[in-house]
């Protein structure tokens, strides 16, 4: 009898995991909610709070197709044994670097990154493998809503590191901090200790000093520990092996910048600004596509909001009476037609309006929509698609060959293949 | 008799054949070989994509055409091959993305386990010398060739505009360079002394004018730059992302990235060739192996003979460690630095020109002429690698040598 209610028990468990199989492994936030595995929809913003959270060092980066690797942060001493675990930024995805909007070609390999994370969208095609079984080193939430550096995660929560102790030997050392609350702070937040060396870069107003500046100063000491005071602080953080199975140390992170104060990193985040914008206005900004309106003769009126976090500046090109140009994309924001430049093959009209929509945008929307009017529509352009905007004051330049698709003829230009991600 | 005469002028001409066939063989490197500089090609391109586990990358290279349209080409670095970045020893990690790279490469030694195609199909004239001894950002070229770049005139628009420049041997009786036009804008930042300023910053200064031209006196500075799509038909023309204007500015650059390398070298061990393997008994073995070239003299000072004690590992072409999951140090063959030799005259490029004779009494499989090891004096730290640095047990023969398709093929 004992052995029929084990046998009973073995096949209800049995098809239960069936069932999760059937419908891939729920993602690792998941997990705790199995009955509502949550996708992002196309055409829809998803909420920032149901996104997975997880850090991890930069490894590999594809930006011509927005994905990469990211070793993640898990358990205490295992970092060195993540293998990296690709990542492919959803396309209204956000990559923030120095406090400011940035592609992935502008992150450094190394650095040390949140992510906030979905599930895929949808499964068939996505560009980095499905994640079968999801553990804290490799979620199956790896469809990236946000992806931000240290300093600019501080930003976006209000929150410093404040310096407690440094010391230092041979002008390498460890610094002991604790991540806290820009107002106040409770004085509970756990003490890190981090490394520190001759390559750590310290930004004060426009100076770019190194440990050996702030010894000459007086400020820190050439040797032994010295009380920092809880000076509060932006770090810029990245990982470096340490310990061995004799010498163990937890997952410790290596300082590359501190800025010092608020203008030095003001100073950092203007300059990303610059690159960024730069970008994008030879790349366009992207957009989804929330209604066409189908006249005679291939005209048609189209709206799309604006996906977010771009310059302010940028959208101000934007204006209603003036032209504008829209180009089919992908969900990699790759321009459909670009061999002679996206212009060549957009469709071309004028904006009839710009509107803001009320209340604030979700992460990866602008919150602006804008209704334009062309006398001839192009395929790609239709309700939930990914386009490309470019106001017609923006120079007209040719996109570099890896960020459009050609004759479109190959499915993989259109769908790459996660098989370029090594399995480990 | 006539039977004889004939196959002897048959031979001739066979001979003959083969020696003009051999004649026109391409050159390429050869295992355990460093191969001369001047038998490499030289170009310069755009640093497009990175694979640094595997140390191999895409670059668009220059042509004088539609320079957009030109694919990314794949490159593997040979394992000796150097990396340089702001004057300095680094790796291909630190390189960031943009950034126009020159190179010096040779065809693959070997085609067959070639991580990177060997033959681009296109219909740009892609270079087929795409294993590369040496790639550099263009201060590091500068530094190394004596070149400096000499600022003409500035002219701004709006926080943007163009600069005259040439880039000139520091050696007065060189023939100066051609007058190049290179844009700048508010994203360029000027190193000096200890500052990183901005355009802007120039221009509150009354250095630089807030709009117009404005000559600059040929003064001498060196430049990092990148590319970004041009208007106006113009398809190459360069932008620079870093002015350094003073040689201490340059020197501190210098000292960081060397800084960051050292580390680098320090954690994944210093990467060699075996030049020979004297096998004694149950295990024991004296192997010399030639340093690689190109890294910061205090490391290979931290090779000390008479006594310091060591470790040698096996490593792949891509310098991936052949066991590394409790650390490198877990299977490699331990023992004592005998001797460290200088060899005279001036080390080929990869080389350092340093050997080392490193007794060991449990030689392990990897350490044999012509092969890559890895090797580190003992007081270097002991630390775990990441886990893509390191071919796990080597079951996969992708592990050891990496296919090249994970790089688009675009026609």
């Amino acid at each position: 009898m004992a052995y029929r209610s084990s046998f009973l028990i073995l096949c209800s468990s049995l098809m239960l995991v069936c069932v999760f199989a059937a419908n891939e492994a729920p993602g690792t936030k998941n997990q705790e909610l199995a009955s509502v595995v949550f996708r992002p929809e196309a055409g829809k913003f998803p909420d920032l709070e149901k996104a997975h959270t997880y850090q991890g060092e930069l490894v590999f980066v594809d930006h011509a197709n927005r994905r990469g690797s990211i070793r993640v942060r898990a358990g205490s001493d295992v970092l060195y044994r993540n293998a990296p675990h690709p990542f492919a930024m959803l396309p209204y995805g956000v990559v923030r670097y120095h406090g400011a909007t940035a592609d992935l070609r502008d992150i450094p390999l190394g650095t040390m990154l949140h992510v906030s994370a979905f599930l895929p969208p949808d499964p068939k095609i996505s560009a980095v493998p499905i994640v079968q079984n999801p553990s804290v080193e490799h979620p199956a939430e790896n469809h990236v809503l946000l992806l931000e550096d240290e300093a600019s995660y501080c930003l976006r929560k209000s929150k410093v590191w404040k310096l407690k102790e440094v010391e230092l030997q041979k002008n390498h050392g460890m610094v002991i901090a604790t991540l806290e609350p820009k107002d106040g702070g409770d004085g509970t937040a756990a003490e890190q200790k981090m490394t520190i060396d001759t390559a750590t870069r310290i930004w004060r107003g426009r100076e770019c000093l190194g440990i050996a500046d702030l010894i000459a100063e007086g400020t820190w000491t050439a040797a032994g520990k010295k009380s920092l005071g809880g000076q509060a602080v932006r770090l810029g953080l990245t990982w470096l092996p340490a310990g061995t199975w004799e010498n163990r140390v937890e997952n410790q992170f290596h300082i590359t910048d501190i800025w010092l104060e608020d203008t030095a990193l003001q100073r950092s985040a203007q300059q990303q600004t610059g690159v960024h914008q730069a970008l994008i206005r030879t790349r366009w900004m992207a957009a989804w596509v929330d209604a066409v309106e189908y006249g005679k003769f291939g005209r048609a009126t189209v709206t799309a909001t604006l996906f977010g976090d771009y310059d302010a500046t940028l959208f101000a090109d934007l204006a209603a009476g003036s032209k504008m140009m829209m180009n089919g994309a992908e969900n990699t924001l790759k321009h459909a037609g670009g061999a002679y430049g996206p212009a060549h093959m957009a469709a071309k009209g004028s904006i009839l309006e710009v509107t803001r929509v009320p209340g604030v945008a979700p992460m990866g929307s602008s919150g602006v929509q804008v209704r334009f009017e062309t006398d001839l529509i192009i395929e790609g352009i239709r309700p939930g698609r990914v386009v490309h905007v470019r106001p017609s004051s923006w120079t007209n330049v040719a996109v570099p060959r890896e960020e459009y698709l050609g004759d479109g003829s190959k499915l993989e230009d259109r769908f790459p293949s996660p098989a370029i991600f090594p399995k480990y | 008799m006539r039977l004889c005469l004939s196959c002897f002028s048959l031979a001739l001409c066979l001979g003959a054949s083969l020696l003009a066939i051999a004649a026109e063989e391409p050159f390429r490197p050869e295992q355990g070989k460093f191969p001369p500089l001047d038998k490499s090609v030289a170009y310069r391109g755009e640093l497009v994509f990175v694979d640094h586990a595997t140390r191999r990358g895409s670059l668009r290279v220059e042509f004088k055409s539609e320079f957009f349209r030109s694919p990314p080409t794949p490159f593997a670095m040979l394992p000796y091959g150097m990396v340089r970045y702001h004057g300095a020893p680094a790796d291909l990690r630190d390189i960031p993305i943009g950034t126009i790279m020159n190179i010096r490469a040779f065809l693959p030694p070997d085609p067959k386990n070639s991580s990177v195609v060997t033959t681009p199909n296109h219909w740009y004239p892609l270079p087929l010398e795409n294993h590369a001894i040496l790639i550099e950002d263009e201060p590091s070229l500068c530094l190394r060739e004596g070149k400096t770049w000499k600022l003409k005139e500035v002219d701004l628009q709006n926080n943007q505009g163009i600069v005259l420049a040439t880039r000139d041997s520091q050696d007065a009786a060189a023939a100066k360079g051609p007058e190049e036009k290179l844009t700048i804008d508010s994203t360029t930042r000027f190193w000096r002394g200890r500052e990183n300023l901005s355009l802007a910053d120039l221009v509150a200064e009354g250095t630089w004018p807030a709009s117009g031209k404005k000559s600059l006196g040929g003064q001498s500075v060196l430049l990092g730059l990148i590319w970004k799509p041009c208007p106006d038909g113009i398809f190459v023309r360069y932008h620079i992302s870093d002015v350094w204007l003073d040689d201490k500015a340059t020197q501190r650059a210098i000292q960081s990235q060397t800084e960051v390398h050292k580390s680098l070298i320090r954690s994944r061990w210093m990467p060699a060739f075996v030049d020979k393997v004297e096998y004694g008994k149950f295990g024991r073995a004296t192997a010399t192996v030639t340093l690689f070239g190109g890294m910061d003299p205090s490391l290979y000072a931290d090779f000390k003979k008479d006594g310091y004690t060591g470790a040698i590992n096996g490593a792949e072409n891509t310098l991936k460690h052949a066991g590394g999951s409790y650390g490198p140090a877990h299977m490699a063959s331990q023992g004592t630095i005998l001797e460290v030799i200088k060899t005279p005259g001036v080390a080929p490029m990869g080389s350092s020109g340093i050997q080392v004779r490193f007794e060991t009494d449990l030689i392990i499989e990897g350490i044999r002429p012509g092969r890559v090891v890895r090797i580190r004096p003992s007081d270097w730290p002991k630390v775990y690698i990441p886990r893509e640095e390191f071919l796990g047990e080597g079951a996969k023969i992708e592990d050891r040598f990496p296919r090249p398709d994970i790089f688009p093929v675009y026609r």
